[in-house]
């Protein structure tokens, strides 16, 4: 093989073979992020009549001074802040039990695949049921514990708790996935080094699980936060953003701006902020692959 | 565990039971109140176990809206991105499998990367692109980014199940005078069945799931795809659950079925892709 690297018809069959992959890519990803950018700097409203202008900065002033984005924002950081350490921990203990040696191994895995495999748009309806505050099946079991029945879509706090709870339920099973890919590669011996050593299974759990785990554990971290940030499905049918904006977020604003008022201009420039949050933490997750090699 | 009072196998079966209870009790609910009277769903105490089953519901989902329809639309585009991401990514991973090329590296964080994009920022340029072009309601608006958003990780999964299969058969193949893609046709992809299979569902799923595309570039009527479609039965002050729930049987089925036949490999094949 070391030669063939050299023979030039691989290298062309390799082009040929990869040309429709990164034509797709260009198409899709990199022409309308470049296009994004452009339409981010023009006045381009679709139901204004008029032309697009170019305008500059412009959009982006207006941005910084709008109230809808700064509350769909913060709305969005605390997403990202409740749910992914919420994820996190459930997914570890899902991994945790999954990972356990069980003679009939389907039921955890069933466990662990459904929630993945049914759309956010579905759980976010289902979860809707759910808090009903009459006939939902959360204040029936509270029933016995609170004075009387909480009507969680009236109150922006409680919706947005139990937004979150349905984002952690939903998003929790594909971080155990990934946490328990990274559990069946440590070896059974480390483990049996540490009880030789008289380590307690708390103790295992502290300073050999979670150290060797650190990879998956990044990896599962970053990839969450990147769709937390993302958040759309799950209070676009669970909360419809209300009560108020209390359960708006960024992504919802973008499609309101873009789809409902057709203000392609602005709506760019606010994709753009997203873009550039992303960005960040895309830029963390591919260096830290990076350096994993 | 010396002191516990349940020995460590019966905790483990607890944990598990657990872990059942929480991943499948929302959709086992579901199917309950898709089983019971409008009258059984508003009495209080709610009732568990539906007191006298119906289907009502069912024939109510599919007569209030086009269910059939919107189920066919999403089968449409789940199965025709999956056509389309499996052939391409096929064709990449087969090269950054197989061929020696310099840029291979580079290659695969390039469409990695692309999995890192957000979705919503792709939104606005689609959109606007899509409705210039006059695709805006039309199968292609979907299947397209659909593509693109499963090509990295079927990418990831068959070329790790490229590379566990040994290059000697297809150069044996090869010196039987097959030509290198021939080679790759007769040799290789059928040994690499279950890895197709796995990237495949996986594409499904993430197309049958996707909803913020969706809802913006489809919203006529005979081309709403299920997540879409299943948010139209409540007004805006109502919410016919039963119905709903009913709806929500109809779409949760098919997906169930294909993660409890293909559990194994779905799974392995998410690890995979999670961990690269």
């Amino acid at each position: 093989m070391a030669r063939s690297w050299r023979d030039p018809s691989e290298q062309a069959l390799a082009r040929v073979l990869l040309a429709p992959a990164f034509a797709l890519l260009a198409l899709i990803v990199v022409y309308p992020v470049g296009r994004l950018l452009l339409t981010s700097l023009y006045d381009d409203s679709l139901t204004s009549g008029h032309a697009a202008r170019f305008v500059g900065l412009e959009n982006f002033q207006l941005v910084w001074e709008d109230p809808s984005f700064w509350s769909a924002l913060i709305n969005t950081l605390l997403i990202v802040l409740f749910t992914v350490p919420g994820a996190m921990v459930a997914g570890m203990l899902l991994a945790l039990v999954a990972n356990m040696p069980f003679r009939r191994k389907w039921p955890v895995r069933l466990a662990l695949l459904i929630p993945w495999a049914l759309p956010l748009a579905f759980v976010g309806l289902i979860a809707g049921w759910f808090f009903q505050s009459d006939y939902g099946i959360v204040n029936d079991v509270l029933r016995p514990f609170v004075s009387q029945k909480i009507i969680w879509f009236n109150s922006p706090t409680l919706s947005f708790a139990a937004m979150c709870m349905a984002i952690v339920w939903k998003t929790s099973s594909f971080v155990a996935m990934i946490l328990l890919a990274g559990l069946q590669t440590i070896p059974a011996d480390v483990y049996e080094a540490a009880r030789v050593d008289g380590a307690s299974k708390w103790q295992q759990f502290w300073q050999v699980t979670l150290p060797l785990l650190r990879p998956s554990i990044v990896v599962a971290a970053i990839f969450r936060t990147i769709t937390a940030l993302q958040t759309f499905d799950i209070p676009a049918t669970m909360t419809r953003g209300g009560p108020g904006d209390a359960t708006s977020t960024l992504a919802m604003y973008i499609h309101q701006t873009t789809v409902d008022f057709l203000d392609i201009g602005y709506g760019s420039a606010l994709a753009v902020v997203m873009f550039a949050i992303s960005m960040v933490v895309s830029t963390i997750y591919l260096r830290n692959l990076r350096t994993g090699n | 565990m010396k002191g516990a009072f349940l020995s460590p196998a019966a905790m483990r079966r607890l944990a598990a039971l657990a872990v059942v209870i929480n991943g499948l009790f929302p959709a086992v609910w579901i199917l309950f109140t898709s089983l019971k009277t409008e009258r059984e769903l508003t009495q209080t105490p709610i009732t568990w176990w539906p007191h006298a089953p119906t289907l009502e519901n069912f024939a109510h989902a599919f007569a209030d809206q086009p269910l059939a329809l919107f189920v066919f639309n999403s089968v449409a585009v789940a199965l025709l991105a999956t056509g389309l991401t499996l052939s391409v990514a096929t064709l990449a991973a087969y090269a950054l499998a197989r061929l020696e090329i310099s840029y291979r590296n580079t290659a695969l964080s390039v469409i990695v990367a692309t999995s890192t994009f957000p979705l919503v920022t792709l939104l606005v340029p689609l959109f606007e692109t899509m409705r210039a072009v006059g695709l805006l309601n039309s199968y292609a608006a979907l299947v397209l980014p659909y593509t693109v958003l499963s090509l990295p990780v079927c990418t990831l999964v068959l070329v790790s199940f490229f590379e566990s299969i040994p290059a000697d058969l297809e150069n044996a193949a090869r010196c039987d005078g097959c030509t290198r893609l021939g080679a790759m046709w007769r040799i290789l992809l059928p040994l690499a069945t279950p890895g197709m299979f796995t990237a495949g569902i996986l594409t499904f799923v993430n197309s049958w799931d996707e909803f913020l595309l969706a809802l913006s570039f489809n919203s006529a009527p005979g081309l709403r795809t299920l997540p879409v479609g299943i948010t139209l039965y409540q007004g805006e002050f109502t919410f016919p659950w039963p119905v709903i729930s009913a709806a929500l049987v109809v779409g949760i089925v098919p997906v169930a079925l294909l993660i409890v036949i293909f559990q194994q490999r779905v799974l392995s094949g998410l690890t995979a892709g999670g961990l690269k």
